[in-house]
């Protein structure tokens, strides 16, 4: 099982996954009885290249404490979506910093159609980084007060 | 009724060929009568997801008219309780929770459509594979799950808008990638129904791997024969072209009408050549011949067998030095050594991929090989084996019949990760090659039928001539006295060379068959059946997108549902290049790509799903910006719309053939004019709103 936490502080994780890449490859992981902390929660997307940065700081202001971009890297079946979207990730860091949100609960990743073990290592990465910064929420009250 | 979350949206997709006037603003509201199906996929799911508190959670959602647990909802008895719930209640959405959408999507699209539904105000939630089957040990926690994925759900499905498949005019063409026996007869099935066909073969001979070989299991047909006359019926369509030579260097466009750009390399060689064996003695240059698996040798122009087709030489301008001896010894006629390719372009509906399979060739030292002329690949010895092949038939080796062979199964198939080195493509091949273990044994019985004397040892992992009429390959081998041995995944047989003894080689296996005893086989010859191996087709997947697998075949979208169908609308796979398989699948896939080619474009119409981009006109302020997000050409564009009588101003519209769905232009747009239909930011949103709805309990972490 990759990374099941233990702390008692309650978080979520988004994962954005690709339907040509991702989503089957978390399927499969799912298909294979790999285990990852039920916290994780996907939605599918044709192309994470769609989101607005406000969609990001949408997810951390309603409580989502982490979100992995589970995209299609380079072999992204849209032309030059992956690097629209690359170039897209440090406006939104940008925007998370100014409303005090550790950029680390973002995180940009290429997930392939049966990759299951580079999933729940991603998947177990975000889990430690939520458990260590704990609810987002805590962030955007710091910086409110 | 409940106000929309957020800003109104326009009604339809603005296209290419709708009206320029914004339409009014309507503020569109919540559905209100959603059903919600909570499948339990005959306790896939709900052995671990409680079911019922799933549905009575669901139930008392705003909006949601009647929720039910069932045991499987893509049985009929699930698909009536959603067809009669839509008649008697009136329900104006539908989320059904089971498997993944990929399975069952376009099964419960269709029951509302039977229903009388709008089939695209379904959505699905995902909790087999990503609650129950991930999370087995964490019931409390995949309910949960399974309860904010359904609350999800309902939330973008009371934001669905009724959709319609995008039309398109269909090119009544097919292009054909691959001329071996799977492209052969898709090509011809695609041609006797009418279609326009273009078959383009990369090498300058039709008939791919099938013409190496003597025979064909199991009904023993000579191979060629059989190739030479599909190729036949092929040449006889009126309405098929066929380029040899050729490859695909570029391809866009969409399914029904695809512009591909070919590219056809001169044969070099005419019909006026007279003396063909001259012009081919001629040549002084002498390569590895691909025919024959490396046995043998052949020159720069070169001709595979006789009769091969087309029956003309062809020059391998990769070795040609362009010296003009074959053209000399041809009395200057019938050759000519400019080598310039050609480029054309072609219009074409839809593209079938079947360019077909390698075989794995083994590492240096793999059991031997490379390190002794008496180890041979399974394919070398199909040549050997061949009267029309380079020995004339003869298996012999330094002019000797071998007096005892070992064949050692699975050689570059069902590799196990720390048992097996990577082969030279640095690759695992995890996979079974299926059609091995019928084609050794088809082997071992010719070798016992033709040299009696000769002892053959079968040595394999595990065994199986799986299909119809195969299993007497089995029953005669053994009892022609070929003997069996059998090894364990992580016990592979050795092969030593014996410098000095009587026999030159030594097979060591651990017999699991003789309870572990280890036995030493003095050999002549010990043969690899090697595996099947995918294609380098890198060039192709790049311009197509195709999905690869995790074995390097191309993938179809699903095995049972959508066989033969890769994941770009349009192009169909068939043959080797999608799996392992012998000359009869192929064959049937091939059949099956064709099938579904004549269905797709048998209207004037190509029908694509409707998820493109769309504008919202009353937004929109012309600026232009998601111009520069798009790549695609033509698939957003600025014109002139009326906003008030007599004022005319800019405005984005989306031409949806030409969109292809990837939401690159929506963030561009700074007043949020733009979103991808069913799959619209405002209902991710609204996705999000209700997965954190409720706070996580401590169940959900244990």
């Amino acid at each position: 099982m990759a990374g099941t936490p233990t702390e008692t502080q309650a978080t979520r994780m988004l994962v954005v996954a690709t339907l040509l890449c991702s989503y089957p490859g978390i399927d499969a992981t799912g298909q294979a009885h790999m285990e990852y902390p039920p916290n994780t929660y996907v939605i599918p997307t044709p192309d994470p290249v769609m989101f607005p940065e406000s969609f990001y700081l949408h997810c951390f202001e309603k409580g989502i404490d982490g979100i992995l971009i589970a995209s299609c890297g380079t072999d992204s079946p849209y032309e030059g979506s992956y690097e629209q979207l690359a170039a897209r990730i440090p406006k939104v860091y940008a925007q998370m910093k100014a409303r005090g949100i550790s950029i680390r609960r973002l995180k940009l990743t290429a997930i392939c159609s049966v990759c299951t073990k580079a999933f729940l290592k991603e998947v177990s990465d975000m889990e430690a980084v939520m458990a260590e910064l704990g609810p987002v929420s805590g962030e955007m009250t710091a910086v409110t007060a | 009724m409940a106000e929309r979350r957020s800003k109104p949206k326009n009604q339809a997709a603005t296209t290419a060929a709708a009206p320029a006037t914004p339409p009014e603003v309507v503020l569109p509201v919540l559905a209100e009568k959603v059903g919600v199906y909570i499948c339990h996929c005959g306790g896939n799911i709900s052995d671990v997801v409680d079911v019922d508190k799933v549905a009575t959670e669901a139930a008392g959602l705003d909006g949601v008219a009647v929720a039910r647990h069932i045991m499987f909802m893509c049985s009929d008895e699930g698909q009536k309780a959603i067809v009669d719930d839509i008649q008697a209640l009136g329900l104006d959405r539908v989320v059904v929770a089971a498997c993944t959408p990929k399975l069952h999507e376009a099964t419960f699209r269709r029951v509302l459509q039977r229903g009388g539904m709008n089939p695209y105000l379904f959505l699905p939630a995902n909790i087999r594979e990503q609650a129950s089957w991930a999370h087995p040990h964490s019931p409390k926690a995949a309910t949960e799950k399974a309860s904010a994925l359904v609350r999800a759900a309902v939330a973008k499905a009371q934001m669905l808008e009724p959709l319609e498949k995008v039309r398109v005019a269909a090119v009544h063409r097919a292009l054909v990638i691959g001329g071996g026996v799977a492209g052969l007869r898709a090509a011809l099935d695609l041609a006797r129904q009418g279609l326009g066909v273009t078959l383009v073969e990369k090498s300058p001979f039709l008939g791919g791997r099938t013409t190496q070989l003597h025979t064909v299991f199991p009904t023993e047909d000579p191979a060629r024969l059989l190739v030479h006359r599909l190729i036949a019926e092929v040449k006889a369509q009126p309405n098929l072209t066929i380029l040899t030579e050729t490859e695909v260097v570029a391809l866009t466009g969409y399914v029904g009408d695809f512009t591909v750009t070919l590219k056809t390399t001169p044969r070099g060689v005419n019909a006026e050549l007279a003396d063909r064996q001259a012009a081919i003695a001629a040549c002084p240059i002498s390569v590895a011949n691909e025919f024959d698996d490396g046995i043998s040798k052949r020159r720069a122009i070169y001709q595979p067998y006789p009769g091969s087709e087309p029956d003309l030489p062809a020059i391998d301008w990769a070795s040609c030095t362009r010296c003009g001896d074959c053209v000399t010894a041809a009395g200057g006629r019938g050759i000519d050594l400019k080598s310039d390719p050609i480029e054309t372009t072609i219009e074409t509906g839809a593209i079938v991929v079947a360019t077909g399979f390698d075989h794995y060739e083994p590492r240096v030292g793999e059991y031997g090989y490379a390190t002794s002329p008496r180890i041979l690949t399974l394919p070398q010895v199909h040549r050997m084996l061949d009267p029309e092949g380079p020995t004339g038939g003869r298996l012999e080796i330094d002019g000797r019949v071998p007096r005892s062979i070992a064949m050692i199964h699975c050689v570059g198939s069902r590799q196990i990760e720390d048992v097996d080195e990577p082969g030279p493509d640095g690759k695992l091949h995890e996979y079974c090659s299926r059609v091995c273990c019928t084609a050794t044994l088809q082997a071992a019985n010719q070798i016992r039928q033709k040299y009696p004397k000769t002892a053959v040892y079968d040595l394999y992992r595990d065994i199986r001539t799986y299909g119809r009429d195969q299993e007497p390959y089995y029953v005669d081998a053994s009892k022609a006295g070929v003997v069996f041995m059998r090894f364990a995944n992580d016990a592979r047989p050795t092969v030593e060379l014996s410098d000095g003894a009587d026999f030159p080689l030594k097979v060591t296996v651990t017999d699991t068959l003789t309870f572990g005893t280890e036995i030493e086989v003095p050999v002549d010859l010990v043969i690899l059946s090697v595996g099947v191996m995918p294609r380098d087709v890198t060039g192709l997947i790049e311009m197509t997108h195709a999905p690869v697998g995790a074995d390097g075949f191309l993938l179809e979208v699903h095995p049972k549902l959508r066989p033969v169908e890769s994941a770009i609308p349009g192009l169909l796979l068939a043959g080797t290049v999608q799996a392992p398989m012998d000359v009869t699948e192929s064959t049937s896939a091939a059949s099956a790509a064709a099938a579904k080619v004549t269905a797709l474009l048998a209207g004037d119409h190509v029908e694509m799903e409707p998820f493109v981009a769309k504008v919202d006109p009353s937004l929109c302020d012309g600026c232009g910006l998601c111009l520069d997000a798009c790549r695609y050409a033509g698939a957003i564009a600025m014109q002139e719309v009326e906003i008030e009588e007599g004022v005319l101003e800019k405005r984005a519209y989306v031409n949806p053939v030409a969109c292809k769905g990837c939401g690159a232009c929506v963030p561009s747009c700074p007043v949020s004019a733009l979103d991808v239909a069913g799959w619209e930011i405002d209902q991710y949103k609204a996705m999000i709103d209700a997965i954190t709805a409720e706070p996580l309990t401590a169940g959900a972490r244990s």
